[in-house]
C-alpha cells in the first residue's frame, strides 16, 4: 500500500482507478446492492399480498412500530438522562464504579433480556409463585404477566438501549464550559435558572442524537417484538416473506421500514451537527460539582444503581443460575465455535476492507470518494431484516441463473449463494462495514499527515513509513475495530436467522429457537456466552472515555 | 469624604487562598464611577483570581469588597454572582451557543418588561455595530463580532460594574488593539464602572483611565499609562510597562546625577543624598541618535520599523541601550554612532531595590 502524498496535480486530477479505489468503489456496492434492490420493488407491479397488506396490516405494523419507538425515547431518556445528570454534576462514594457500571447493559441484546425476564416473570416462575403465595393484589400483578406486550417490548429495548443517552448526555454536562454557567450567574440568574435556560437547552441535541440511535436499533429490533407478539414492520417482513412467501411485499414492507430509519438517520445527523457547535473544551465542569454525603449520596446512588440492577444484573444473575444449575443444552461448544468463527472471520474481513476505504480516503481525497463513504456509513442504519431481504433477493436470482447454466452439465440445482456462508458475510459486511470503519478512521485521523512527512524526510521509505508509523500506531484501533464487529455479529439475530445455511446455528439462532420453543432456561447458557463477549467492548469503551 | 465613600468599587485589605497558597496579599484598590481601570500583570499574578473574587465566584480569605457602597463580601459575607450587579466579559467568550444574538443580550433581562428588553437590545447592537446580525448565532460570527456581543451582553441589565477577563486574548494582534479602544469608547458612553484584566501592556493603555500593576499577588502602583510609563515607582513596573534598561550612575547634586551618557538634571529634586550610587532607568526613546554628540556608542543590532528605526547601541561600559533613530538614519551594525540623552524626568531607583519586584 502506498503512503504517500499527491502533489496538487495528482489531486486535481481526480478519480483514476487504483487498487485501493476500486475497493472503496467494491465496498460502496455491495452496501447500495441490499439497498437498491429493496427500494426497486417500490416502482415493481404491486402484488395482491401487498395489496392485502395495505387494507389490512401495514396501518398496524406502522403504528406499532412508532408506538414503541415513542415508548423507547421516554424510556431511554428517563432512564439516561437522570444517571448522566447525578454522574456529571454532583461528587459521591462509588461514582466512578457506577459510572461506567451504568454501561453494562449495552452487552445485552434486547430479546436476551426477553426471554431471560419471561423466564422469571412467567405465570408458573418464581416471582409470580410468591406474589400468588402472599395473595398480591391483581392490579400488581396484571402488568407482570403482561410483561409479553408492546410496553414490556419497549420496557427490555429502553433497558439496554438506554447507555447510548447516558453516555452522550454525560459527555455534553461535562463539556459545558463552567464560565458558561458563570455568565448565566453574572447576569442575575438563579441556580435554577441556569439549568433551565442554559444547561438543558444546551445538552438536549446530544440527548435527542442519543434518544434516536436508540430508535434506530428499536425500529431494527427483530427478536424482541417477535418474541413478544408485537406486530411491527421488522416482524411483517418475516411474516410476509416466510408467511405468504411473498419476496415482493417483504421488499415493500422494507422500503416502508427504509423510510422510517431515512428519517431517523436524517433527524440524527442534524442532532450530531448542533452537538458540535455546543461543546467548548475550555474549562470543564468538573470544579463546580457539588458533593453530596449522607442520605443525599445514598439517594443519588440508588438511583444510578436502579437501571444496572434490572439491566444487568438480575438478568445476570439469573442467566447464571440457569445456566449453572438448570438447563439442558447439548451442543453449546459447536454453537459457539460457530458463532466465534463466522463472528472471528467476519470482523477481519470487515475491517480489512473498513482499512482499504479508510486509506482510499487517505491518499485519494476526492468529492466522489466522500460521496462513496457517506454510503458506506449509512450500512449501520440499515435493519438486519431489511439487509438480509435485500441480499437474499439478487442472491437467489443468481443461483436460479447458475443452476439453469449448470444444467445441460447435469448438476442439480441448489442454493449457492442465498444458503451459504458467503451471503451471511456478505450482510455483516453491508451491516457492520460501517462501525468498523468509524473505528479505523478514528485511528488513522490521530495520524496526522505531518508524521508521514517527517518521516519521509527522516529517510524512511513509504513502505517503512507504514510499517513503523502507521502499524504500531493504528494498532490498537483495528483490534478495536474486530472486537466490536466481532460482538455485533455475534449479537446479529435476523440477518443471520434468514441467510444462514440449513442446519447451520449459532448462538444467538439458538437461543431464538428455543425461546420460540418456551425453553427460556434452556437458552440461558447461549445468551450467557453472548452477553459475557458482548461486555468486552463495553470495558474498552469505558477505557477508552478515560477517567472523568 | 473617603475614598469608601466616592469609590463605586472599593476593596480593602483583600487576601485570597487557593487553600494554603496565598494567589492576593493585601490588596487595596478604588475606582470612581463611570472610570475605566484596569489589573495588569504576568500570568499568574493574581489578577484573574481577584476579578473573580469581585464576581463572587472565589471566597475571601480576609478583607472587604464595595460595590456603591453595599459590602458585596468579607470573609462571612458573600452575596451570590446573581445578586451583586456585577457583569463579567469571559476570556473564552462564554456566548450562549444556543441562543441567538438577540437572544443573548436579552438573557439577562428577565426582570424587564419585554418592550423595555427589546430597546436595550437595539440601543446595544447599534452601539456595538451589529444591527444586522441580531438573529445569527454566536459560531455564525467573527471572533472579533462574538467578543462585541459578549461585551453587550454584559452590559444589557446596566451592572454597576463590568469586568473583563482577558477578552480579547484569543483575538490576533491587530484586531486586540482595535477592540481595546473600541470597546473604551463603548463603555465611556454607557458610563460603566469597569474593569479590565490583562498581561498585554499595550492593551491596558488602549483601554484604562487607571492601572493597577499586580505582581506576585500584591499592588506594586496604580496610575494613569503616561506616569505608569514615565514614573514607575519601582523597577518591575518600569520594565513591565515598555522596554528600557538600567545603568549605573551616581547623584551629584540634590537634582542631577552623573550617568555614562554625562550628568542629567532632573525637573525636580531628587530623593537621594548626592554621593549615592544608584539605578538610572533609560528608555529607547530617552536616548536619541545625534551624529554631532560628544558621545558615541557601537550599534549592535537594528530593528527597522519603517517610520523610525529601533537600535540597540553598546556604551563604552558594555551597557546596551535602547535608541530611536530617524527611518533614514541607516546605519550599518558594527558602526560608532553619536548619541545623546534626552530626559526630563529622571527615574531611578535605589541599587537595593532593584530586581523585579
Amino acid at each position: 500500500m502506498a503512503v504517500t502524498t499527491l502533489t496538487k496535480s495528482d489531486r486535481l486530477g481526480g478519480f483514476r482507478p487504483n487498487g485501493l479505489l476500486l475497493s472503496t468503489l467494491g465496498a460502496a456496492l455491495c452496501v447500495a446492492l441490499p439497498l437498491c434492490v429493496v427500494l426497486s420493488f417500490i416502482l415493481t407491479t404491486q402484488s395482491d399480498v401487498w395489496a392485502h397488506l395495505v387494507d389490512t396490516l401495514l396501518l398496524r405494523y406502522a403504528t406499532n412500530t412508532v408506538a414503541l419507538s415513542a415508548l423507547v425515547a421516554v424510556g431511554v431518556v428517563a432512564l439516561g438522562v437522570p444517571a448522566a445528570w447525578m454522574i456529571a454534576f454532583y461528587r459521591f462514594p462509588g461514582r466512578t464504579v457506577l459510572s461506567w457500571l451504568l454501561l453494562l447493559p449495552m452487552a445485552y441484546p434486547a430479546y436476551i433480556l426477553a426471554y431471560t425476564y419471561t423466564g422469571v416473570l412467567e405465570y408458573a416462575g418464581p416471582v409470580l409463585t410468591w406474589m400468588r403465595a402472599i395473595d398480591a393484589p391483581a392490579w400488581l400483578m396484571a402488568p407482570i404477566l403482561n410483561i409479553r406486550s408492546l410496553p414490556g417490548a419497549a420496557l427490555m429495548l429502553s433497558l439496554v438501549l438506554y447507555p447510548y443517552v447516558y453516555l452522550l448526555a454525560r459527555a455534553a454536562f461535562l463539556e459545558q464550559s463552567a464560565n458558561l454557567m458563570e455568565a448565566g450567574y453574572t447576569l442575575g440568574q438563579t441556580r435554577f435558572a441556569v439549568l433551565r435556560r442554559i444547561v438543558i437547552p444546551m445538552a438536549r441535541p446530544a440527548i435527542a442524537a442519543g434518544a434516536l440511535l436508540a430508535i434506530m436499533e428499536t425500529v431494527a429490533d427483530f427478536g424482541t417484538v417477535q418474541f413478544f407478539g408485537v406486530q411491527t414492520l421488522t416482524t411483517g417482513i418475516m411474516r410476509t416473506y416466510y408467511g405468504f412467501g411473498d419476496t415482493a411485499g417483504a421488499a415493500q414492507l422494507s422500503s416502508v421500514l427504509l423510510g422510517f430509519v431515512a428519517v431517523l438517520v436524517i433527524l440524527e445527523r442534524y442532532s450530531r451537527h448542533r452537538v458540535r457547535y455546543y461543546s467548548d473544551q475550555t474549562r470543564r465542569l468538573n470544579q463546580a460539582a457539588q458533593h453530596l454525603t449522607g442520605t443525599r449520596a445514598l439517594t443519588v446512588q440508588l438511583l444510578c444503581a436502579i437501571p444496572v440492577i434490572f439491566g444487568f444484573f438480575i438478568p445476570t444473575v439469573l442467566l447464571v443460575n440457569w445456566t449453572v444449575f438448570e438447563a439442558q443444552l447439548q451442543s453449546l461448544w459447536l454453537l459457539a465455535w460457530n458463532s466465534f468463527a463466522l463472528a472471528g472471520v467476519s470482523s477481519v474481513l470487515i475491517v480489512g476492507v473498513a482499512l482499504l476505504v479508510a486509506y482510499a480516503n487517505r491518499l485519494f481525497p476526492s468529492r466522489q470518494l466522500s460521496h462513496m463513504t457517506t454510503l458506506i456509513g449509512l450500512g449501520y442504519a440499515l435493519p438486519g431484516v431489511v439487509v438480509a431481504i435485500g441480499v437474499l433477493i439478487p442472491f437467489g436470482s443468481m443461483d436460479a441463473w447458475i443452476s439453469a447454466q449448470l444444467a445441460p452439465l447435469g448438476v442439480e440445482p441448489t442454493l449457492w449463494l442465498s444458503g451459504s456462508l458467503f451471503a451471511v458475510m456478505f450482510a455483516y459486511l453491508v451491516r457492520f462495514l460501517a462501525v468498523a470503519n468509524g473505528n479505523v478512521v478514528s485511528g488513522l485521523s490521530r495520524i496526522r499527515p505531518s508524521l508521514d512527512h517527517s518521516g519521509r524526510l527522516l529517510g524512511l521509505s513509504q513502505g517503512a513509513v507504514l510499517s513503523q508509523i502507521h502499524v504500531p500506531l493504528m494498532r490498537s484501533s483495528v483490534l478495536t475495530a474486530i472486537l466490536v464487529c466481532f460482538v455485533d455479529i455475534l449479537k446479529e439475530l435476523p440477518a443471520t436467522l434468514i441467510l444462514r445455511p440449513f442446519d447451520f446455528n449459532t448462538l444467538a439462532v439458538r437461543a431464538y429457537e428455543l425461546a420460540g420453543q418456551e425453553r427460556l432456561i434452556d437458552a440461558a447458557p447461549a445468551s450467557l456466552c453472548i452477553v459475557l463477549v458482548g461486555l468486552l467492548p463495553v470495558i474498552l469503551l469505558n477505557r477508552s472515555i478515560g477517567k472523568l | 469624604m473617603t475614598e469608601h465613600d466616592t469609590a463605586a468599587l472599593y476593596i480593602r485589605d483583600l487576601t485570597l487562598e487557593y487553600g494554603r497558597n496565598t494567589v492576593v496579599r493585601d490588596v487595596n484598590l478604588a475606582f470612581k464611577p463611570q472610570e475605566l481601570g484596569c489589573l495588569l500583570g504576568p500570568s499568574g499574578c493574581g489578577k484573574s483570581t481577584l476579578l473573580r473574587a469581585i464576581a463572587g465566584f472565589q471566597p475571601l480569605s480576609s478583607g472587604e469588597i464595595w460595590l456603591d457602597s453595599h459590602l458585596l463580601a468579607s470573609p462571612g459575607v458573600s452575596v451570590a454572582p446573581e445578586h451583586r450587579g456585577v457583569g463579567m466579559v469571559f476570556q473564552d467568550i462564554a456566548l450562549f451557543p444556543h441562543l441567538t444574538v438577540d437572544e443573548n443580550i436579552r438573557f439577562g433581562l428577565t426582570a424587564w418588561s419585554a418592550a423595555q428588553a427589546e430597546d436595550r437590545v437595539r440601543e446595544l447592537l447599534a452601539l456595538i455595530g451589529l444591527e444586522a446580525l441580531g438573529a445569527r448565532y454566536p459560531h455564525e460570527l467573527s471572533g472579533g463580532q462574538q467578543q462585541r456581543v459578549a461585551l453587550a451582553r454584559a452590559m444589557a441589565p446596566k451592572p454597576s460594574l463590568l469586568l473583563l477577563d482577558e477578552p480579547f486574548s484569543g483575538l490576533d494582534t491587530e484586531l486586540r488593539g482595535r477592540l481595546a479602544s473600541e470597546v473604551r469608547t463603548i463603555l465611556k458612553s454607557d458610563g460603566i464602572c469597569s474593569l479590565l484584566v490583562t498581561h498585554d501592556q499595550r492593551e491596558a493603555f488602549d483601554f484604562a483611565d487607571r492601572i493597577a500593576v499586580m505582581h506576585d499577588g500584591h499592588i506594586c502602583q496604580i496610575d494613569t499609562p503616561y506616569n505608569l510609563y514615565h514614573e514607575p515607582e519601582n523597577a518591575f513596573v518600569a520594565h513591565f510597562v515598555g522596554p528600557g534598561e538600567l545603568v549605573d550612575a551616581t547623584v551629584v547634586s540634590p537634582q542631577a546625577v552623573e550617568s555614562p551618557l554625562g550628568v542629567l538634571t532632573n525637573d525636580q529634586p531628587l530623593a537621594f543624598e548626592p554621593g549615592t550610587a544608584v539605578k538610572l532607568f533609560l528608555r529607547p526613546d530617552d536616548l536619541i541618535h545625534d551624529d554631532a554628540s560628544d558621545y558615541q556608542a557601537i550599534l549592535v543590532n537594528k530593528h527597522f520599523r519603517g517610520a523610525h528605526h529601533l537600535y540597540e547601541v553598546r556604551l563604552d561600559n558594555g551597557v546596551v541601550l535602547g535608541c530611536f533613530a530617524p527611518s533614514h538614519h541607516n546605519h550599518t551594525i558594527g558602526e560608532s554612532i553619536g548619541v545623546r540623552l534626552d530626559v526630563e524626568h529622571l527615574v531611578v531607583f535605589p541599587i537595593t531595590a532593584v530586581g523585579h519586584g
